[in-house]
């Protein structure tokens, strides 16, 4: 195992590895443990299989480090210098830093795509046997399947991620600590700025406007800190300084929401009574005038408007991205529109109020959607047809048919009484034709096709069927080919097919003949079919295209 | 379904109902029936209203000569938007069933500022200025100055209602305020005036209590509504407040000099009007001397803001002669303001009753008694011979009229009280005169005598025997029901300790201690930990919530609440709190949960409901009481203890017992909801208290739940919540908590059986 070329760059005895005692060797590739007295290597790991490298926290009795390997397995080891916990220390953050300056060297240029790609197939089982199935017998190639076929599932990862709100607290979070001496210390994170930004948007200027034009961003904070902004019992009034600004823009963004008022009725307290006493009357005392006069009303405000803010920081961007679609829309009628919407989404608020659901019968409740009305119902059930002008008889021809029928009926009644309507013997006969073996039922196999089919074979068909209908599906998509791409498209989609057939379904077939020879038709009838279907298509396509 | 309530066929617009609704209804006949007052108290989400619709409604069907009419007033707009919802819902309910919409007219009357469709009118926002502007465009002396200068500007849709409005009859069917508006610019016609003349004859009305309780909107609105009516008070627990509030005036030094202002003006514009127009006055002068009663003049359009309550005596008697005179009129109210203005200027509180300031007034300005009691009709006379079309302006010296009246009219039953300063600030000069209703009674006491069944019913009445008597009625039926339920949905608790064992109350001595404060504050943090999102807490008053919340803060109480839930608080300013609301509903919707604090008694205490995920737990820091040093309080008491033998303490416990079961029945709406309810006071646990709660609140508070800690409160709440949370069918409901039909049915067949066995 070692060869004689490699270089020891530390030795560190005494460190115990699985409740064995032992030494740790870095050698230039590898990292190595031996038992003591003894040649074995027990532990070895390559630089560049290991991941991370751990140590274990301060004030620990237990001096460890731990490797952590890219395929999860790890390795702890125990420093158990006899001399004591500072040279267990000293041990381990020597090893510690040998690593640290190895580790980067040997970090394998990991494939990133590879391992997301890794990843994406062995969370989702599906996929991974369409890669097998499509891939691994070369149907089509890694890059087109990964391009084509698995689309969905590299876009649902390329999907932003949502957005993390803002804490609530993300104020309160920030602890002051002293620090000895009369002063304070605030701890601050890219996170916590990145909340303070969202949330108040005016310190966000604010910051633009002085960093670093005007003041260091150390200062910048110091500033911040020091406001009444941020000291919430404070009054404005008392102090000039770069925050004053902030908190009137807040202010006044907070009246003009105020003044647009409530659209939900049943939470507007203002519009709440129908008729208000006058001045004058009644026994309550008159309000004080409403001024944020004493410090904790103030206050008070301004705990409301910061969850107010909180919540519109994350509001934000959904609306936004709901506005851009809605505007293109509504352009045309809004000043129309506008009363109305809010008349109905008004009595829907108290109509959602006014029902009890568990009172209604369940099947009331469920009729909440649009209904969906239809001015020829066959079409919708059927699709379109291709040949209409069978349905349409004159008039003369329907009337006159109509009369048929009537006249057929009448005599039904007429000839049949009720009681007897076919004569026993036809029953019999009818009953026997229907029975299994009968002429009617010729075609009927006394034992279903599932119970018929082994479970492993029935999970190939299966399998077969994914692959099949995902090269289906994009083969069907390129009709009609409208661009060359799509007709390249086609092309290469047909020849794909073809490999499924001979790569897959060929062999399946032939194997089923072995098998069950009796089924092999039956099973893959239907896969045939739609294969046919696409050839017959493609033929007819290429023909038209040569003419 | 159809069911049969005592020989009563009541089409019920739902497939199922609840046990309670059905006892409801049986309850409701049995008052009709005798025609009689009744109390009725049904936990809220129950269905109240549409039990109360189904039923009048049917009966009113049946027999058409019984019952003519209902008159439903509520509360509040929302409340009464949701009335008409349900109505209409009712009534195509009927119209499925028979095939025939019922030949029935519901209407709602609302105030002008929500019913108002012109355009200039209508984007005016406070009810004042809606009602000055309208009256400043259709009094019947400006539409007769239009019918000879067309630049006087009129409303074309109240001239299109007086064209052709009163004789055409509205189509059978409900009228929202929405729906009246549409109705309204249809034909051109103007919603509020057609609203107000429909009610006289429309089947069922939906207003706000004031409209019959405030005898000054009284007199002009419902004075003709016919004797066999119906009437419903819909979340009366505060009735008697209401009956209070119309009738009490008071007046301060700005209302006085504006009253003063109000004087010198009408004394210029009388002047100027002697001298161009003699013979106007001279023809008032002849009107008074007639009587007051003059259709002619008393014009619909005119009477606005005005008319206190009258006894009839006076309507049919002449104005006493020495204020028939327009000069001698202004003359005489400039005394009375002049000695008002003396009696503002005291050091010390006086309090007299209204036969010792009568007495005073004699022997200082030589005034009397009579021409007082006619002081405010007077004054509406006189504003509308001068042809003053905002009457806005003049509100101060109306009021100083409706003053004299109630002082001259009512010797019992009222108390005047003059505080030169408020008790907050005693440095501060601040005179205040109160003229102040004492006996709830009074402002109701026409409504009782008047129609024939009068139903007060709301989800928290008890203890019920209290209405009885301070409403001065004999109801014939007084029933309280409680919640059926198949799963316990509601979980009262009493937390009457912190985590260190100090008992927690709110009461005087202890309040603004810190241990008291701090271990509200744990209480409420743990709760926020624990319950999922929304939470609301109710404290006694603002000024108690604004000093938690600063100590709150000091002892980061704040910091690490808003580390579970983002928190909101009520402000004294209503469209503020409206907006914090607002967001206090989107963050609870969007998941995050939120804490709201407010306060008892606020308006979102009575007006905002909390159902669903928006209250899953709701806080009731310490006990309610109305701030017991007021004197108008003391007053009160008084002659509560002296007319009607209520204990002050009784009346005091079951004032706040009934805010603090108004506050945490918010939480409850409906049976499929569910709720935590936390008394936090030590007080609570005791018997008087406990006793005075609603019987399906008491149900469910068990003995084993009223003296808790925070911690053992939070662990039951834990357990709960995870039972709470799993799925709950409409077969868990079936035969305990809902009925089909059927089952109702061999319900009642059971019970005649029973009582055939008895007899």
């Amino acid at each position: 195992m070692t060869t004689s070329s490699e270089d020891v760059l530390l030795q560190v005895p005494q460190v115990r590895y699985k409740k064995g005692d032992g030494t740790l060797f870095l050698m230039d590739q590898r990292l190595i443990w031996m038992v003591e007295n003894r040649d074995t290597v027990a532990v070895s790991h390559s630089y560049a299989d290991i991941k991370s490298q751990k140590i274990s926290p301060e004030g620990k009795v237990k001096v460890q480090l731990q490797v952590v390997l890219h395929n999860g397995v790890s390795s702890t080891f125990h420093f158990t210098n006899r001399n004591g916990l500072q040279a267990q220390l000293a041990d381990r953050d020597k090893v510690k830093e040998m690593l640290q300056t190895l580790l980067p060297k040997f970090k394998r240029k990991v494939d990133r795509e590879l391992e997301e790609k890794n990843k994406l197939l062995s969370s989702n089982p599906a996929l991974l046997q369409l890669y097998k199935d499509l891939v691994m017998t070369e149907v089509v190639t890694s890059e087109e399947f990964w391009v084509q076929h698995a689309s969905q599932y590299t876009q649902k990862q390329k999907q932003q991620p949502q957005d993390i709100g803002v804490s609530g607290a993300f104020l309160a979070d920030i602890k002051p600590q002293t620090d000895g001496c009369n002063g304070l210390k605030y701890n601050i994170t890219p996170d916590i700025i990145e909340c303070i930004f969202k949330t108040y948007p005016a310190v966000k200027k604010k910051y633009v406007e002085n960093v670093p034009t005007k003041l260091s961003e150390s200062q910048f904070w110091t500033k911040f800190f020091q406001s009444h902004y941020f000291h919430r019992d404070r009054k404005y009034a008392e102090s000039k300084d770069l925050f004053t600004e902030c908190g009137k823009i807040d202010d006044q963004e907070m009246k003009r929401d105020i003044q647009t008022g409530v659209d939900d009725p049943l939470v507007n307290i203002t519009e709440f009574e129908d008729k208000t006493l006058d001045e004058g009357y009644g026994v309550a005392n008159e309000k004080t005038n409403v001024t944020s006069g004493t410090v904790s009303q103030a206050m008070i405000k301004r705990f409301n408007q910061h969850s107010i803010m909180v919540l519109k920081a994350t509001k934000k961007q959904e609306n936004s991205e709901a506005e851009a679609k809605n505007v293109p829309k509504q352009n045309g009628n809004v000043s129309e529109e506008k009363p109305d919407d809010g008349h109905v989404a008004k009595k829907q608020r108290i109509q959602s109020k006014i029902t009890y659901e568990d009172l209604d019968s369940p099947s009331a409740s469920s009729s909440g959607g649009p209904s969906l009305s239809l001015s020829k119902v066959e079409r919708y059930l059927h699709g379109p047809m291709p040949d209409s002008n069978v349905e349409q008889l004159n008039p003369n021809e329907a009337s006159s048919v109509l009369r048929g029928v009537l006249q057929e009926t009448r005599q039904w009644q007429s000839r049949h009484p009720s009681t007897s309507l076919v004569t026993p013997a036809a029953a019999v006969g009818a009953l026997g034709e229907l029975s299994p073996g009968g002429a009617l039922m010729r075609g009927f196999q006394e034992q279903s096709l599932a119970q018929l089919v082994p479970a492993d074979i029935e999970n190939e068909v299966r399998n077969l069927y994914l692959a099949l209908c995902e090269l289906l599906s994009h083969f069907w998509k390129c009709f009609p080919p409208s661009t060359p791409t799509m007709e390249q498209k086609a092309v290469k989609m047909h020849e794909a097919l073809h490999r499924y057939h001979t790569a897959k379904l060929k062999p399946f077939e032939d194997k089923l003949i072995r098998e069950l020879s009796p089924l092999s038709h039956h099973l893959t009838k239907h896969l045939n079919q739609l294969l046919n279907a696409a050839y017959q298509k493609f033929s007819n396509w290429q023909k038209i295209k040569n003419r | 379904m159809k069911l049969n309530v005592g020989g009563l066929i009541v089409y019920f617009p739902y497939d199922y109902i609840y046990p309670e609704q059905y006892a409801y209804m049986c309850e409701l006949k049995k008052a009709l029936d005798a025609k009689g007052h009744c109390l009725l108290e049904m936990p809220s989400g129950t269905g109240k209203t549409t039990t109360l619709l189904s039923l009048v409604v049917a009966y009113m069907l049946e027999n058409p000569h019984d019952v003519r009419k209902l008159i439903y007033c509520s509360r509040t707009v929302p409340e009464i938007e949701k009335v008409m919802e349900e109505l209409k819902k009712l009534l195509l309910y009927y119209e499925k069933q028979d095939g025939e919409y019922p030949h029935l007219v519901g209407l709602v009357l609302s105030s002008r500022k929500n019913l108002c469709i012109h355009p200039e009118v209508s984007t005016e926002r406070e009810g004042k200025i809606v009602d000055g502007k309208c009256h400043s465009l259709t009094a019947s002396y400006i539409r007769e100055r239009h019918n000879y200068d067309d630049t006087t500007p009129i409303c074309q849709y109240y001239e299109g209602f007086s064209l052709d409005g009163k004789e055409s009859t509205m189509p059978y069917g409900v009228y929202s305020i929405d729906d009246l508006k549409q109705y309204g610019r249809d034909r051109n016609w103007c919603p509020y005036f057609l609203s107000r003349f429909v009610i006289n004859h429309a089947n069922i009305v939906v207003y706000s209590y004031h409209y019959l309780l405030d005898p000054k909107i009284a007199e002009v609105v419902s004075k003709e509504l016919t004797k066999e009516s119906v009437v419903i008070f819909d979340e009366a627990h505060n009735i008697d407040n209401v009956c209070i509030d119309s009738m009490s005036v008071k007046v301060n030094k700005r209302i006085i000099d504006r009253a003063t202002e109000n004087i010198n003006l009408l004394e210029r514009t009388v002047a100027e009007m002697r001298e161009d127009d003699h013979k106007k006055l001279q023809d008032e002068y002849q009107r008074l001397v007639e009587g007051l009663r003059d259709a002619s003049v008393a014009r619909e359009t005119d009477v606005i803001l005005s008319n206190p309550v009258l006894p009839d005596a006076i309507l049919t008697e002449a104005v006493p002669g020495n204020i028939r005179n327009a000069e001698h009129f202004i003359s005489f109210l400039k005394r009375f303001i002049e000695y008002l203005k003396t009696r503002l200027r005291v050091q010390h509180v006086v309090q007299e009753s209204p036969a010792g300031f009568l007495k005073d007034i004699q022997t200082k300005v030589c005034i009397e008694r009579k021409p007082l009691r006619f002081c405010a009709e007077r004054l509406a006379s006189l504003l509308r011979t001068l042809e003053i079309s905002d009457l806005t302006d003049f509100s101060p010296v109306i009021l100083i009229t409706h003053l004299a009246t109630l002082v001259a009219t009512y010797t019992k039953g009222f108390t005047i009280i003059v505080e030169p300063f408020d008790d907050k600030t005693p440095t501060v000069s601040n005179p205040i005169l109160h003229v102040s209703c004492l006996d709830s009674s009074i402002a109701i006491k026409p409504v009782f005598d008047r129609f024939q069944t009068v139903v007060i019913t709301s989800g928290t009445l008890s203890p019920m025997d209290m209405y009885p008597k301070i409403l001065n009625f004999h109801p014939v039926i007084m029933s309280s029901f409680t919640m059926t339920l198949a799963r316990p949905c509601l979980l009262p608790m009493i937390v009457s300790k912190g985590n260190d064992q100090v008992a927690i109350s709110s009461k005087y001595e202890t309040r603004e201690d810190n241990a008291v404060i701090r271990n509200y504050g744990q209480l409420l943090v743990e709760v926020a930990a624990n319950v999922p999102d929304g939470i609301v807490c109710f404290f006694t008053s603002y000024l108690y919530l604004e000093s938690v919340v600063a100590s709150w803060y000091d002892q980061g109480v704040i910091d690490s609440l808003q580390r579970y839930k983002l928190l909101f608080i009520e402000t004294q300013d209503s469209a503020e709190t409206s907006f914090a609301l607002m967001y206090y509903i989107k963050a609870c919707e969007s998941g995050r949960g939120a804490v709201l604090l407010s306060v008892a008694r606020g308006k979102v205490s009575e007006g905002v409901d909390f159902d669903h995920h928006l209250g899953r737990a709701v806080l009731m820091f310490g006990i309610p009481y109305v701030y017991t040093q007021s004197r108008i309080l003391k007053a009160r008491l008084d002659y509560l203890r002296d007319q009607f033998q209520i204990k002050e303490n009784d009346f005091l416990t079951f004032d706040a017992m009934r805010h603090a079961a108004q506050c945490v029945g918010r939480a409850i709406r409906g049976k499929t909801d569910y709720g935590i309810m936390i008394f936090a006071d030590k007080r609570f646990s005791r018997s008087d208290k406990r006793s005075k709660l609603p019987k399906w609140i008491q149900e469910h508070l068990k003995d084993s739940l009223t003296n808790l800690s925070t911690e053992e409160a939070v662990q039951i709440a834990k357990r709960w919540l995870r039972q709470m949370a799993q799925p709950f069918t409409r077969e868990d409901q079936l035969g305990v908590s809902l009925l089909t039909l059927e089952q109702l049915q061999s319900l009642e067949a059971s019970k005649i059986q029973e009582q055939a066995q008895q007899n």
